[in-house]
């Protein structure tokens, strides 16, 4: 008979008016390995953060070990055998390992020498029967990451978790050092415990797991034994049945944002499946070059690898990956905000940026609009006098952008902070736009924005390559919709290494599967 | 003019609540003690603006070097550069104006005072640059590295006052007067002002602008205000922008070294600095990094002094008790910073 160990039923959880989960369940059996997948935002997180006592659901129940649960802390979580093991490292780097394990333990000063040697036979004992390769007296800095890693699973051993759940652990590690942590986990579960992960890879999963759980937009749409499923139908399950999906996604754009031109993408999907406008349009001259740029990382591969990129004028070049995959570095490095390691950039001189994350990066939140607006014009010589800054044509210029994009504000003096999420987000596009003549980047341009926020911003876009003297446009994203809606060529980003997609795959699933560095699935 | 509105208005809030706050809880230490709160306040303001000797050689005498490390604080802070080392910055301004006004006697006076005031700014730049390349070039954070250069300037101004700057006679840990030449002129005759307090305003008003108007300004302010805006959406390397709010701000504190020998003291001796480095931090804070209110708070803080000193001889109450209050107003500034903060986080809605 197989136990259940864990059994999560109807859970929902919301963040203000957000919905995370909306009603996800996850069985997890003893001795399995199960796979938990899903793309960016659909909840995978939070699930895991649920099941270890850090989040509690607004609805649904929990059982462990056949008994309903209330999960109200990490403790109590532990204490009924679910061991969580973080996707970023909770260590101490100048302490040892064993210093490492033994935190988070009740010590008593005067015996830490006598708790220590017990910790210490424990992880050997331990640390033999797994075969997990740690030096128990090696400072954790001196660690590379696979083994920080087995550091913390090695911790989380040590309580004999009976549900050992790791979040994304194979994001940072090499391939070598993946096969190995696998091969662990599957011991693990053959003494018995259930391991659930989360991954986002495919072929990791198809390694690895005996059962795959999906999760889409905070439900659970999918989960069945590892022998009944192949790639193409985990893609599916993950990004939905295509048609009428990327249809209705469309949909939305085409109804929000009345342009012409959006309405004819919004017809080409629903008579020919794929999103095909590429031939339509005719791009104007190269206004941006990028050739075998690499770029490192503060851990583990390169951040970019090999990438080379041409960018036109008129033409909205739509890159997709999930996050992680070298996005950030690549808007950096095409916006002349970091220089890469090698390879040559070439960049004009009128280059608007939108970084993802508005807030921190996009504005000052205690500077008025017009000094805001002056982040993107003071370099430029048609607003700066030999030492001042031109602040009447500067406020002239700030006006134009809050009347032309209807930014809500008392005036260009009001501060950034007062404005809500999607006039701030009009606000970083106007000012952009005055200075992207040549090229403009785009990064996750319309995350967290509302429907109508998001058709403001993919309107925006269209209108700057309307004609071939337009910028040329590079919106990086991790919606697949958006980048399928928008984009004239489409290339996905993923270890770093940038790939076109062809024609023939540039549908949900493709685009997904290649998104998931699983280059078969786009054929 | 762009003016951040909320920094106005909230920093204003925390400055007169942070003067109410330590002028009734000074009150009630007065009547702790066994002292007549009023009759202390009356000595107090009696001695800082009671009459105009009053207020003109000794209250705004004191305010001067307070003004002018008020704006070196001030002026590195904006820039989000925490240096809190003007008092060794000072330091090797005023060892600099020493050196200046004991060599060059033979040198005119329109030659020597000019020299000795950019000699002065220059020690103090060239005291601050050992942290911002710590900082720039290694990323090493200027709180630690500014303060311990002070302590170096400490150490360093014992050192040439019993060493090569020491009086002829050998006997006391101080230098010999300046030249004649030397000194700053007095702004009003007859009154211990000097000429002194027209720098310190003009380099307000200059800071003020600074911050206002220019290119470079924007920048500093745009580096201090978000480091991560400055170089995403602005584009600004914060490396040089950083530079330079390190050697401003110690090229005001040496400024204000170089003033204090050269209008003051006329000599250089051991423990020269009485802390006003360290008080300037607290100017500068309670002017909510204004460069025009720090003269305001400067005042503030000299008055003061002027007004301890006043109260000891004539109500008898010790001197200590202004240091007391300097550190109720610091503490006092400090906490309704931090709960306008909290209020503004709260009500921004990010």
């Amino acid at each position: 008979m197989i136990a259940v160990r864990a059994r999560l039923d109807g859970v929902v959880r919301r963040f203000g008016s957000v919905e995370a989960l909306a009603g996800a369940s996850l069985e997890v059996r003893a001795g399995e390995v199960h796979a938990l997948l899903g793309e960016n935002g659909a909840g995978k997180s939070t699930l895991l953060s649920i099941l270890g006592g850090m989040l509690r659901p607004d609805a649904g129940t929990i059982e462990v070990g056949g008994r309903q649960v209330a999960l109200a802390s990490p403790r109590v979580a532990w204490a009924l055998g679910i061991g969580l093991v973080h996707q970023h490292f909770t260590l101490v780097p100048p302490l040892t390992v064993l210093e490492n394990l033994a935190l988070g333990r009740r010590l008593q000063p005067a015996r830490l020498g006598r708790t220590l040697t017990r910790l210490r036979a424990e992880a050997e004992r331990l640390v033999q029967r797994t075969g997990l390769d740690v030096r128990l007296d090696a400072r954790v800095e001196q660690l590379a990451v696979g083994e920080r890693q087995r550091v913390e699973i090695l911790k989380v051993l040590l309580r004999d978790p009976s549900v050992l759940v790791l979040d994304e652990p194979t994001a940072s590690l090499a391939p070598a050092e993946v096969a190995s942590l696998f091969e662990l986990l599957r011991g693990l579960a053959a003494e018995g415990r259930a391991i659930v992960l989360v991954a986002h890879k495919i072929d990791e999963v198809l390694a690895v797991a005996d059962r795959v759980t999906i999760l889409r937009a905070g439900r659970t749409t999918f989960s069945d034994v590892r022998s009944k499923v192949d790639a193409a139908s985990l893609v599916r399950a993950m990004v939905g049945e295509s048609v009428t999906d990327v249809a209705a996604a469309v949909g939305v754009v085409v109804v929000a944002s009345g342009s012409a031109r959006a309405a004819a993408v919004g017809v080409g999907v629903g008579a020919s499946v794929t999103v095909d406008d590429a031939a339509r349009r005719r791009p104007g001259g190269l206004v941006a070059t990028l050739a075998d740029v690499r770029m490192h990382a503060s851990v583990g591969r390169p951040a970019l690898e090999g990438v080379t990129l041409e960018v036109r004028r008129g033409e909205i070049v739509g890159i997709a990956g999930v996050q992680g995959n070298g996005q950030r570095e690549l808007a950096r490095v095409l916006s002349g905000r970091s220089l890469p390691d090698s390879g040559s950039v070439q960049l004009p001189a009128g280059v608007g940026f939108i970084p993802q994350d508005r807030t921190l990066e996009g504005l000052i939140g205690d500077f008025d609009l017009a000094e805001n607006v002056a982040l993107a014009l003071h370099a430029d010589p048609r607003f700066t006098g030999p030492a001042a800054l031109r602040w009447d044509a500067v406020r002239a210029e700030a006006e134009r952008v809050r009347t032309r994009f209807s930014i809500v504000a008392s005036g260009t003096k009001a501060p950034a902070y007062a404005l809500s999420g999607g006039n701030r987000q009009r606000l970083v596009i106007g000012r952009e736009l005055l200075v992207a003549s040549d090229l403009l980047v785009a990064e996750d341009p319309t995350r967290g924005l509302d429907v109508a926020a998001t058709a403001f911003v993919h309107d925006q876009l269209r209108r700057a390559t309307e004609t071939s003297e337009g910028p040329g446009v590079v919106l990086i994203s991790g919606d697949l919709d958006e980048v399928l809606a928008l984009s004239d060529r489409l290339l996905v980003v993923s270890r770093g290494r940038l790939t076109p997609v062809p024609e023939n795959a540039r549908t949900r699933e493709g685009v997904g599967a290649l998104m998931l560095g699983d280059s078969s699935a786009a054929a | 003019m762009p003016r951040p509105d909320r920094f106005r208005l909230g920093a204003g809030w925390v400055g007169a609540g942070a003067v109410a706050a330590t002028g009734a809880v000074s009150a009630l230490l007065l009547i702790v003690g066994g002292y007549d709160p009023f009759e202390a306040a009356g000595a107090a303001l009696g001695g800082a603006f009671g009459s105009a000797d009053a207020f003109l050689s000794v209250t705004l005498v004191r305010s001067i070097p307070l003004m002018l490390t008020g704006l070196a604080v001030a002026f590195a802070f904006r820039a989000g550069v925490w240096n809190i080392g003007a008092e060794g910055q000072l330091l090797a301004g005023a060892i600099a104006a020493a050196w200046v006004g004991l060599v060059g006697r033979a040198l005119p006076a329109w030659l020597l005072l000019p020299m000795l005031l950019a000699l002065a700014a220059f020690a103090g730049a060239l005291w601050a640059l050992v942290p911002a390349l710590m900082k720039v070039r290694l990323g090493v954070g200027e709180v630690i590295t500014t303060l311990l250069m002070s302590f170096v300037a400490i150490e360093l101004t014992a050192f040439v006052v019993r060493g090569p700057l020491q009086e002829p006679r050998g006997v006391f840990p101080q230098t010999e007067a300046i030249a004649a030449g030397a000194r700053l002129p007095a702004l009003v005759p007859g009154t211990r002002l000097h000429l002194g307090v027209v720098l310190a305003v003009v380099a307000a008003v200059a800071v003020a602008w600074l911050f206002r108007q220019t290119k470079l300004g924007f920048r500093m302010r745009a580096v201090g205000a978000s480091p991560e805006a400055a170089r995403m959406a602005g584009k600004i390397d914060t490396g040089p922008v950083t530079l330079v709010a390190f050697l401003g701000s110690g090229a005001l504190a040496g400024l204000a070294g170089g003033v204090q020998v050269a209008g003051v003291t006329y000599a250089l001796y051991e423990g020269y600095s009485p802390g006003w480095g360290y008080t300037a931090i607290a100017v500068a804070l309670l002017a909510a990094l204004d460069p025009l209110w720090v003269l305001a708070t400067a005042l503030l803080f000299g008055a003061l002094e002027a007004g301890a000193a006043a109260m000891q001889r004539d109500a008898g109450i010790p001197a200590v008790w202004a240091v007391a209050v300097q550190a109720l107003l610091i503490l006092a500034v400090l906490a309704l910073d931090q709960m306008r903060r909290r209020a503004n986080a709260g009500s921004a809605g990010v």
